[in-house]
């Protein structure tokens, strides 16, 4: 008794932070829409996986406009026709890797089409399946390893979409560094400047998220990611899981030999 | 470079010519084609050129001066009433983003009046 006692207060102590498991990664980052409205052909499920292989985060979160919260976008089958929001892409004129992306929302009754995004507790309606559609991807533990996939060349996110907003000038290169971390048995965070610029550009990050550039005012922990806020913004939902501690501790814990 | 990939380098150049509205080539990293409609894009309005004006250059944000930066947040400041009067969806979205470019170009003000401590 004692010792558990005492094995729980090193923990606390020691602050062992232990995130919650993510789902499977079929299920990884997947959103459910539901309007509750009684003409709806029921709840849009969408897959971050299947996107977030063609678009950057910017385009989608920023340009496009959908919001990073729930019920913070305000989507309705009118925005998608007047060509916002899904109807940025969907409105089957536009081609996304030689292939026309069909057309949401267009039919006032219900079709079979519908489904391939209302498609909550229907099986067998979604046109891709997670294994099969990211079969030739790098994996890891927690599902597609997104950063070598682009490295190697699978992936190349679009991060603007014509026609919709002006192209804007390339991103001069950011800094990386490092993030001292909050315990002394962890190496520092090694932070991607780059890598995460170029997929959420900067104002998807700041202010919203990051929200003050003065170094002594930023009060971000493993607390506070575990709860969705700082890193957990994305890494708790879309982006690889803070369960995968190695791919931000990059280097060995200090009890590791170096 | 492999054919197919050269054969998009290629169309890019040659679009790139024929302005906004043909094939768009993404800047980043190599980044796939998308197209756009094949219907004309309408003109742009007053105050979407205004909001393109400003918040296509938030990628260069941290490159502007002081001043720059003050001048840009008040362009912000300025267009949103506009922006306000639109219908709901277009007033929803375009609000959303010019609130994300005015807090980048506030953020970014911010940094370079209180370097890091």
């Amino acid at each position: 008794m004692l010792a558990a006692a005492l094995l729980m207060t090193g923990m606390a102590l020691a602050q062992i932070y232990l995130p919650p498991a993510p789902p499977p990664p079929a299920q990884y980052g997947r959103v459910v829409l539901d309007s509750h409205a009684v003409r709806s052909p029921g709840a849009v499920v969408f897959d971050h996986w299947l996107h977030r292989s063609k678009f950057t985060c910017r385009l989608c979160h920023v340009d496009i406009g959908f919001a990073m919260t729930a019920n913070g976008t305000g989507i309705t089958q009118e925005s998608i026709r007047k060509g916002y929001h899904c109807g940025a892409c969907h409105d089957g004129k536009r081609v996304v890797e030689g292939n026309v992306v069909f057309a949401a929302c267009v039919s006032d009754q219900y079709v079979p089409a519908c489904d391939r995004c209302h498609a909550a507790v229907k099986r067998g309606v979604r046109k891709y399946d997670y294994q099969s559609y990211t079969a030739r991807y790098p994996k890891t533990n927690f599902g597609v390893d997104w950063m070598t996939a682009e490295e190697h060349g699978l992936i190349r996110p679009a991060d603007e979409l014509a026609g919709f907003v002006p192209a804007k000038p390339r991103m001069p290169v950011r800094g990386d560094f490092d993030i001292a971390a909050g315990v002394n048995w962890v190496r520092p965070v090694q932070f991607s400047h780059h890598k995460h610029a170029v997929w959420n550009g900067c104002e998807l990050c700041h202010p919203e998220i990051f929200a003050t550039a003065r170094k002594s005012a930023v009060q971000y922990t493993m607390f506070s990611n575990i709860e969705g806020h700082h890193c957990g913004a994305c890494h708790l939902k879309v982006a690889f899981p803070l369960n995968n501690c190695a791919m931000c501790h990059t280097r060995a814990p200090m009890w590791a030999q170096q | 470079m492999n054919r197919r990939l050269r054969a998009i380098v290629v169309v890019c150049l040659l679009t790139g010519f024929m302005g906004p509205g043909t094939v768009f080539c993404t800047s980043q990293n190599g980044a796939q084609s998308t197209s756009p409609p094949a219907t004309q894009t309408p003109a742009r309005e007053a105050w979407q050129r205004e909001f393109d004006r400003i918040c296509s250059r938030t990628q260069e944000a941290m490159s502007f001066s002081e001043e720059d930066l003050a001048s840009l947040v008040q362009r912000c400041d300025a267009l949103a009433p506009q922006i306000e009067k639109l219908d709901e969806t277009r007033r929803k979205v375009y609000l959303g983003r010019l609130h994300m470019c005015r807090g980048l170009y506030a953020y970014v003000l911010e940094s370079k009046r209180n370097p890091k401590k």
